[in-house]
């Protein structure tokens, strides 16, 4: 992790409008600003793939590139 | 002698004021009197001990291509829909060149899920332009339908294929407005458009390569007519929904029109996105502009099946590392007893009960029948197994293809959302009638609304009748609907206050070729009018069609 | 009532590249970390659609993070 950039602060599971599971990430930026995006089951998987992790539970503290990384 | 008089109901007539005893006499289709002791009708419907209310309006549907062979789009009217706003997110069946079909089923497949025998043994294609599509359906109506336009059908109409490949040009928006007027004229209700909808190859569907110069230039004409632009928005992300309210705000504003969009979520994932947006919404309306966000009523369900991983299992790491696999492989891990022990551990000590005792097998896939809406605990005990051994076996014994259902993991928190569709600037909407038919049912958020949200206090029955009823007729510009009052369209209603809700979610059949849906039944409704015709009375749909295309 | 400040965006040009669009809506930063900057705030572009990264008419673009 770098100062800097974004990081992850949370990641939780709820069902999308279509009933698929999403992953709800909770990203920080440097300003303080907290946003949350919703990502779809491939990009979700993606995201654990690129970060070495196989739980949802170990992505808090992951930078927020990792989302782009290899897509 | 009256056509019709409904007896001795409690009549709530959609104004939100206290519901009265009374008579309801209808004739010619119309409310004629309401009062006590009026004089007989040719039919005389007992409403003692029931409510008495104008038929719900459903602003949110995809029943499209459904109108064609089943004019009552059912479930929704024994639901008490009497209304329904097809047309929605960019997608309408009409003005569609017959070259351009293919593009459209696949968009329409994309979003309903509709087999495509629906496409090809159902009805005969007989038009191409609004008017067209609108006699088509009209024949057998029994419910009533206010059509939206969709901007994507107009777009791919004016442009052809490069519809979903650039902006268009000045010529092109000029000829786009010629066409949305048209269709205005023969009676559609609005325009939709959507900044997320995809076709079938997951490209976006054409309305999301306009820039803000065509969709300025597409509401100047609903300007003309005081008509509805309706948005799906980026609902998942609250930044994007505000930016769109705002840019809706400025529409509305410059072109004196109502806009809507839908829908809109509460997440425990994402708390401050709903009542963010609200919040913006009262800015907005504050400033004159109208921009109404639909809050559906019902929660969202999650479902899976091991056939496709599944980020349900995003906290469990066993299952994540197999369930990534390729089929073939992910078949064989499952089946193997080390592996699938091994997952069994992650599922905690109770075996899985609490993790996925409370999962319910939907039905509709390989699965057996008998199992449908059986939960997994009752399952696995009938096994003698733990839960989570029983998703792995029963997964393996139907070739994965069973589907699971964890209820109510999303927009799900009675006491958020009651407030929130109390709430005066939220539209009580975004349905998706006709939609998702595959994944979940869409019907029944009427019953809903009053079997979880008016009898648990948070909106009096006056109040919800209310909100699905002349507020929708008003915001959409519903000419004498969503009301019971003389001289107003004879779109009725008669219900058990205690009872109306929705039935379990359940597959069926009933597509065209035999395709499936999930689907919910009514519970409580007794007797359904349109325009003054018994449309749907103790628990069977009549002959009526005395549905009309409403503006 | 006048409207509480919120996040700043912009929506993409006809055949605007990501370049182009960080170029004009961050003329006072370096384009490699403009157009860094731009990616990481509009997941919605570069994570999620397909093909990725592609930008629409239609688009909302953010021009800044998210406000504290």
């Amino acid at each position: 992790m770098t100062d800097g950039e974004a990081i992850i602060l949370d990641a939780v599971v709820a069902p999308g409008h279509d009933g698929a599971a999403e992953l709800l990430v909770t990203l920080r930026h440097p300003n303080g600003g907290v946003e949350t995006v919703a990502l779809d089951g491939e990009t979700g998987f993606h995201l654990m793939k690129s970060c070495g992790v196989s739980s949802a539970a170990e992505l808090p503290g992951q930078p927020w590139r990792r989302i782009l990384e290899g897509l | 002698m009256y056509d019709v008089v409904i007896r001795g109901g409690l009549v709530v007539d959609g104004s939100g004021e206290a519901g009265v005893l009374a008579d309801v006499a209808i004739a010619g289709g119309k409310i004629a009197e309401i009062g006590q002791g009026l004089a007989a009708g040719r039919r005389e419907i007992d409403a003692a001990g029931r409510v008495v209310a104008p038929g719900f309006i459903d602003p949110h549907t995809h029943f499209d291509v459904q109108l064609l062979w089943d004019g009552a789009a059912k479930p929704a009217l024994e639901h008490g829909v009497t209304s329904i706003v097809p047309g929605n997110c960019s997608l309408s069946l009409a003005p569609l060149k017959a070259a351009d079909r293919k593009a459209v089923v696949g968009m329409f497949q994309q979003i309903e899920e509709m087999p495509p025998e629906a496409f090809t043994i159902a009805f005969d294609w007989t038009w191409e332009d609004f008017a067209g599509y609108r006699d088509a359906i009209a024949k057998t109506l029994s419910v009533n339908v206010a059509p939206l336009v969709g901007h994507s059908v107009i777009r791919l109409f004016v442009m052809g294929p490069a519809a979903q490949e650039r902006t268009a040009q000045p010529g092109e928006v000029a000829a786009m407005q010629d066409l949305l007027r048209e269709c205005l004229d023969a009676g559609a209700v609005g325009l939709s458009t959507s900044f997320v909808d995809v076709d079938e190859t997951g490209r976006p569907v054409p309305s999301r390569y306009a820039d803000s110069a065509e969709l300025d230039a597409l509401c100047a004409v609903l300007g003309e007519f005081g008509r509805m632009l309706q948005v799906v928005p980026e609902f998942y992300a609250t930044d994007i929904t505000i930016a769109r309210i705002d840019q809706l705000a400025e529409l509305s504003l410059r072109h004196k029109i109502p806009t809507t969009f839908s829908p809109l979520f509460d997440s425990r994932g994402n708390a401050d996105n709903a009542p963010r947006a609200i919040a913006r919404v009262e800015e907005q309306f504050a400033r004159g502009a109208r921009v109404w966000p639909q809050m559906q009523t019902r929660p969202i369900d999650l479902s899976f099946s091991l056939l496709r991983p599944s980020l349900f299992f995003a906290r469990l790491p066993r299952w994540v590392r197999v369930l990534r696999q390729p089929l073939a492989e992910r078949i064989a891990a499952l089946g193997d007893p080390e592996t699938s022990a091994r997952m069994i551990e992650d599922a905690g000590p109770d075996g899985g009960l609490a993790m996925f005792g409370s999962l319910v097998l939907r039905g509709g896939d390989a699965a057996p029948a008998e199992l449908t809406g059986q939960t997994l605990a009752q399952i696995a005990e009938a096994r003698g197994q733990g839960c989570a051994r029983t998703l792995i076996d029963l997964s393996l014994e139907h070739g994965l293809d069973v589907a699971f259902l964890a209820a109510s993991l999303g927009h799900e928190d009675t006491d958020r959302i009651g407030p929130m569709l109390a709430h005066p600037l939220v539209h009580i909407g975004a349905s998706d009638g006709g939609a998702h038919l595959a994944s979940f049912a869409t019907y029944g958020d009427t019953g809903y609304l009053f079997s979880e949200f008016v009898r648990k206090g948070h909106l009096s029955l006056e109040a919800a009748v209310k909100k699905i009823t002349s507020d929708t007729a008003e915001i959409w510009g519903l000419q004498n609907r969503g009301r019971l009052a003389p001289g107003w369209a004879a779109d009725v209603v008669v219900f058990g206050a205690d009872a109306l809700a929705r039935g379990d979610e359940r597959p069926v059949f009933d597509m065209p070729g035999g395709g499936m849906r999930y689907t919910r039944d009514a519970r409580g409704v007794d007797t359904v009018l349109v325009n003054g015709e018994v449309a749907y009375a103790d628990g069977a749909y009549t002959d009526a069609r005395s549905g009309v295309i409403c503006t | 009532m006048s409207l509480t400040v919120q996040r700043r965006f912009v929506t993409p040009m006809a055949d605007e590249t990501l370049e182009q669009l960080a170029g004009r809506a961050m003329p006072d930063t370096p384009l490699p970390e403009a157009t860094t900057l731009i990616q990481g705030w509009n997941l919605h572009i570069f994570a999620m659609r397909k093909p990725r990264g592609l930008m629409l008419g239609s688009d909302v673009v953010f021009v800044e993070p998210p406000l504290p």
